[in-house]
C-alpha cells in the first residue's frame, strides 16, 4: 500500500464515508429509478377470459368465422374503453372444427381455461351438445344464431330468431300480394335438428293459411349434392321453397337450381340461413333473386348502421361485410357487458339476476330488448331479395320488433317459459321426427 | 421461486431497459463492494505475506479476463445470432405471406376473395395477439386455426386451366414456406440460453470479481478500480439477458414486417 498512515484514510472512516455516501445517493435516486417497488415495471392490466366458440375450419366455417371476428372487434373496443368491471376481456377461440362431437370437449377447456362466459355455436346440433356441460358448470352460454326454439335453458341467452320472428313472417309474406301470392310450398333442409323443428312448425302454421306443403327433403349436413332434391321440387309443382340448408351445402343447392334453370321469379327460394357473408362463397348469378329472412342487413339505412359497418371493415378489411347473424351477436356481447356492469360481478347468478330487469341496447339494426322471461331477445323481421353485387334489396320490414316466442302454440300446445317465476311450463309431449 | 431456472427471472424481461441495466449495474458493482468489505480481508490472508502478490494476482486475474472474456463474447454472438436467425425468420414469413396474397389474387372469384381473407385475418391476428403473447414468453396458438382455416380454403379450388394449375401450384409452395417459417418463429419465442450457460458466465463473474479482493491496495482505489470492472460485467451480463429470448426486452424482434405487409394489403 502507498502513502503515509497520516495522508490515509484510515478504513473505519472510509467504510463511514462510503457508506453514508451510498446511501444518500440510493435514498435520492431510488424514487426516481425504481419507482416503488415495481422496478418500473408497468403494473397489468386485470383480466377476464371469455370463451368464443365458432367453427373456423369445417363446413360451418365460412358462416361461423365472423361471428368470431365481430365477437373480437367488440371485444377489443370494449378493452380499448377500459373493460368491464376495470378488467381487460381476454377473448379464446378454440376451434371445434364443424364436429359436434368437438363442441362439447371445447367448450369443457374453455370453462376449465376460467371462461366466465362463452359466446358461440352455430348449429342446434352443437347447441344442444353443449348445453349439458353449460348447466353442470352454471356457466353462461351465449347464443346468437336464429334456431327453431322448443328449448330454454335458464343457461343460455339466445340472440338469434326464432321461427315466430323469422320463418312464419316469411311464409306471411311469401302468401302476400308482394310475395306472388304463393300456396304450395317445398321445404327443404340439412338433415339436423333445426330444419326438422322448423319444417314441423311451418308445416303447422301452413296448415293454417291458404298454403300447403308439397314436398319435403333433407340433406347431411356438408353434403352438396343437390341434383335429386332439385328434381323432387320440380316434379312436386311446388311454387315456391323453404330453405333451412345450414353451411356450404349452400353452395350445392344454389348450383343445382341453377342447373336446372330454376327461375327465382317462378320458384323463389326463401332461405333462412344465407347472410352477405355466406354470399361471399356463392356464385352471384345463382343465388340473385331469390329471397333471404333475416333480422338484419347490411343494407338497414341508419346512421347508427353506417357507423357500424364502417367500424367493422376499417378494422378487418374494405371487403368483408356484415350481415346477420354478426348484428345480434354484437347485441349479445352488449347485453352481457350492460348485465356484468349492473350485477357489479362475472358470476354467473349475478348476471341472471341483471337480466330480469329486462336489458336493453341500441344495436346497428334497432332496438334490442332482452326479454326476461325466455332470455330471447325481441327481433325486427326483414326480408332481403339477393342481388348479384353479394348485398339485398330490403323488401319487406316489420314495423316493430317481434317478441320470441320458443314454444309456438300452435306446434307446441301448452308449453311456455319464465326465468323470472317457475322455468318451463310442459305441454304435451311433440314427436316432431314422427311427423316428419 | 427456483433462483438456478433462468425462468425464474424472465420477469426482469418487463422492467424498463435503461432501469433494467442499472438494476445490473447496480447488483454487480453492490456485489462487489460488500465484498470488499465482508469477504475481502479474509481473502487477503492468503497472500498477505507473499511477496509480489500484486503480480501474481494481476497475473492471474489476466489469464482469467481472457477466458472469461472469450467465453462472454462467443456467449454474447450465439445471442445475437438467435436473435438475427429469429429476425430472418420473421422476415421470412412475412415474405411468403406476401407471395401468397398476391398468389391467390390471381385466383377466381369467390376464391380470390376468400383467400385474401383468411390471409388478412392470419396477418391481424399475428399482430394483435400472437406479437404481445410471444412477448411474454407464452407460444401462441390460435394462428395454426387460421392457418389450417386457409389451407383448406386453398386446396378446395381446383385448377381448370394450365395458368391456374401454375398459380396454385406456386400458391402450394409459399404456402409451405410460410409454414416452415411460422414453425421457426413458434420455436424461437421459448429460445433462450441453456441455464448451463449462465451458469458458467456467472460462476465466472464471481471469480473474476474475487480476484479483484486479492489486491493490494488504498480501500477507496480498490472500490474505485473493482467497481468499474464489476459495472462493466453487469452491463454485459445485461446485453446478453437481453438477446437472450429473440421476443423479449429491448433488444427483441418486433413484428414491424407483418405491420408493413398489413398496412399493404389494407391499402389495396
Amino acid at each position: 500500500m502507498s502513502g503515509t498512515p497520516a495522508d490515509r484514510l484510515s478504513r473505519r472512516e472510509a467504510l463511514r464515508q462510503g457508506s453514508a455516501a451510498t446511501l444518500a445517493a440510493a435514498r435520492a435516486l431510488a424514487p426516481a429509478l425504481f419507482a416503488g417497488c415495481s422496478l418500473g415495471i408497468p403494473p397489468r392490466a386485470k383480466t377476464v377470459n371469455v370463451g368464443l366458440l365458432h367453427s373456423q375450419t369445417g363446413t360451418m366455417a365460412m358462416s361461423a368465422t365472423s361471428l368470431r371476428d365481430i365477437e373480437l372487434h367488440a371485444f377489443e373496443q370494449i378493452n380499448a374503453a377500459g373493460g368491464i368491471l376495470g378488467r381487460q376481456v381476454v377473448p379464446r377461440a378454440p376451434d371445434p372444427r364443424s364436429k359436434v362431437d368437438l363442441f362439447p370437449k371445447r367448450a369443457r377447456q374453455l370453462i376449465d381455461d376460467g371462461s366466465v362466459a362463452v359466446f358461440g355455436c352455430w348449429t342446434s346440433a352443437a347447441r344442444k351438445a353443449v348445453l349439458p356441460i353449460f348447466e353442470e358448470a352454471k356457466k353462461l352460454l351465449l347464443y346468437s344464431v336464429q334456431y327453431e326454439g322448443n328449448e330454454s335453458s335458464p343457461y343460455v341467452v339466445y340472440g338469434g330468431m326464432v321461427p315466430n320472428q323469422q320463418i312464419l313472417p316469411a311464409l306471411d309474406w311469401l302468401a302476400s300480394v308482394a310475395g306472388g301470392l304463393r300456396k304450395k310450398v317445398f321445404l327443404v333442409g340439412s338433415d339436423f335438428v333445426f330444419p326438422r323443428t322448423a319444417n314441423y312448425i311451418a308445416k303447422k302454421y301452413l296448415a293454417t293459411k291458404e298454403m300447403r306443403p308439397v314436398g319435403e327433403a333433407y340433406v347431411p349436413l356438408g353434403d352438396r349434392d343437390f341434383s335429386g332434391v332439385v328434381k323432387e321440387i320440380l316434379a312436386s309443382g311446388a311454387d315456391c321453397v323453404l330453405s333451412t340448408v345450414n353451411g356450404d351445402s349452400n353452395i350445392g343447392l344454389f348450383a343445382a337450381l341453377a342447373e336446372a334453370e330454376v327461375d327465382p321469379a317462378k320458384i323463389p327460394v326463401m332461405t333462412t340461413s344465407i347472410a352477405e357473408d355466406e354470399l361471399r362463397f356463392l356464385m352471384p348469378e345463382q343465388v340473385a333473386g331469390h329471397y333471404a329472412a333475416a333480422c338484419y342487413f347490411q343494407g338497414v339505412d341508419t346512421p347508427a348502421n353506417r357507423m357500424w359497418v364502417d367500424g367493422f371493415r376499417k378494422e378487418f378489411g374494405y371487403d368483408r361485410v356484415t350481415g346477420d347473424p354478426m348484428e345480434p351477436d354484437w347485441c349479445l356481447v352488449h347485453l352481457w357487458k350492460k348485465a356484468v356492469e349492473k350485477a357489479g360481478s362475472f358470476e354467473t347468478e349475478a348476471v341472471r339476476q341483471a337480466f330480469r330487469d329486462g336489458l336493453e341496447f341500441a344495436g346497428p339494426g334497432g332496438p334490442v330488448r332482452l326479454d326476461p322471461k325466455t332470455q330471447h331477445t325481441s327481433k325486427f323481421f326483414r326480408l332481403g331479395r339477393i342481388r348479384t353485387d353479394q348485398q339485398f334489396d330490403i323488401v319487406h320490414s316489420s314495423p316493430e320488433p317481434i317478441i320470441a316466442d320458443p314454444y309456438p302454440a300452435l306446434a307446441f300446445p301448452g308449453w311456455s317459459v319464465d326465468w323470472t317465476k317457475n322455468g318451463i311450463t310442459r305441454g304435451a309431449e311433440v314427436d316432431i321426427d314422427g311427423d316428419v | 421461486m427456483n433462483l438456478f431456472d433462468p425462468k425464474s427471472w424472465y420477469w426482469l424481461y418487463d422492467v424498463p431497459p435503461f432501469r433494467l441495466s442499472l438494476l445490473f449495474v447496480t447488483a454487480f458493482v453492490g456485489f462487489y463492494w460488500v465484498g470488499s468489505i465482508v469477504v475481502r480481508p479474509i481473502l487477503r490472508q492468503f497472500v498477505k505475506y507473499t511477496p509480489g502478490s500484486n503480480d501474481i494476482v494481476g497475473y492471474v486475474l489476466s489469464c482469467f479476463c481472457v477466458f472469461y472474456g472469450l467465453l462472454l463474447g462467443l456467449i454474447a454472438v450465439t445471442a445475437y445470432q438467435n436473435v438475427a436467425e429469429a429476425g430472418a425468420n420473421v422476415t421470412r414469413e412475412a415474405s411468403a405471406l406476401s407471395a401468397l396474397y398476391e398468389d391467390v389474387s390471381r385466383y377466381p372469384q369467390p376464391y380470390s376473395q376468400n383467400l385474401r381473407w383468411l390471409l388478412r385475418d392470419y396477418t391481424r391476428y399475428v399482430i394483435k395477439y400472437a406479437w404481445p403473447l410471444q412477448q411474454q414468453g407464452i407460444v401462441p396458438e390460435e394462428g395454426t386455426i387460421r392457418i389450417h382455416a386457409f389451407h383448406d380454403q386453398l386446396l378446395d379450388f381446383q385448377p381448370k386451366t394450365p395458368s391456374q394449375e401454375i398459380i396454385h401450384a406456386e400458391a402450394l409452395r409459399e404456402l409451405n414456406e410460410l409454414l416452415a417459417a411460422r414453425q421457426m418463429r413458434l420455436f424461437s419465442v421459448k429460445a433462450s440460453l441453456p441455464g448451463s450457460m449462465w451458469f458458467v458466465m456467472i460462476v465466472g463473474a464471481i471469480l473474476n470479481i474475487a480476484i479483484c479482493w486479492l489486491f493490494d491496495m488504498r480501500f477507496l482505489t480498490q472500490l474505485m478500480l473493482g467497481g468499474i470492472l464489476a459495472a462493466y460485467l453487469g452491463i454485459m451480463m445485461h446485453l446478453i439477458f437481453d438477446m437472450n429470448q429473440p421476443f423479449r426486452g429491448d433488444v427483441s424482434i418486433s413484428a414491424e414486417p407483418f405491420e408493413a405487409l398489413y398496412k399493404r394489403i389494407e391499402e389495396q
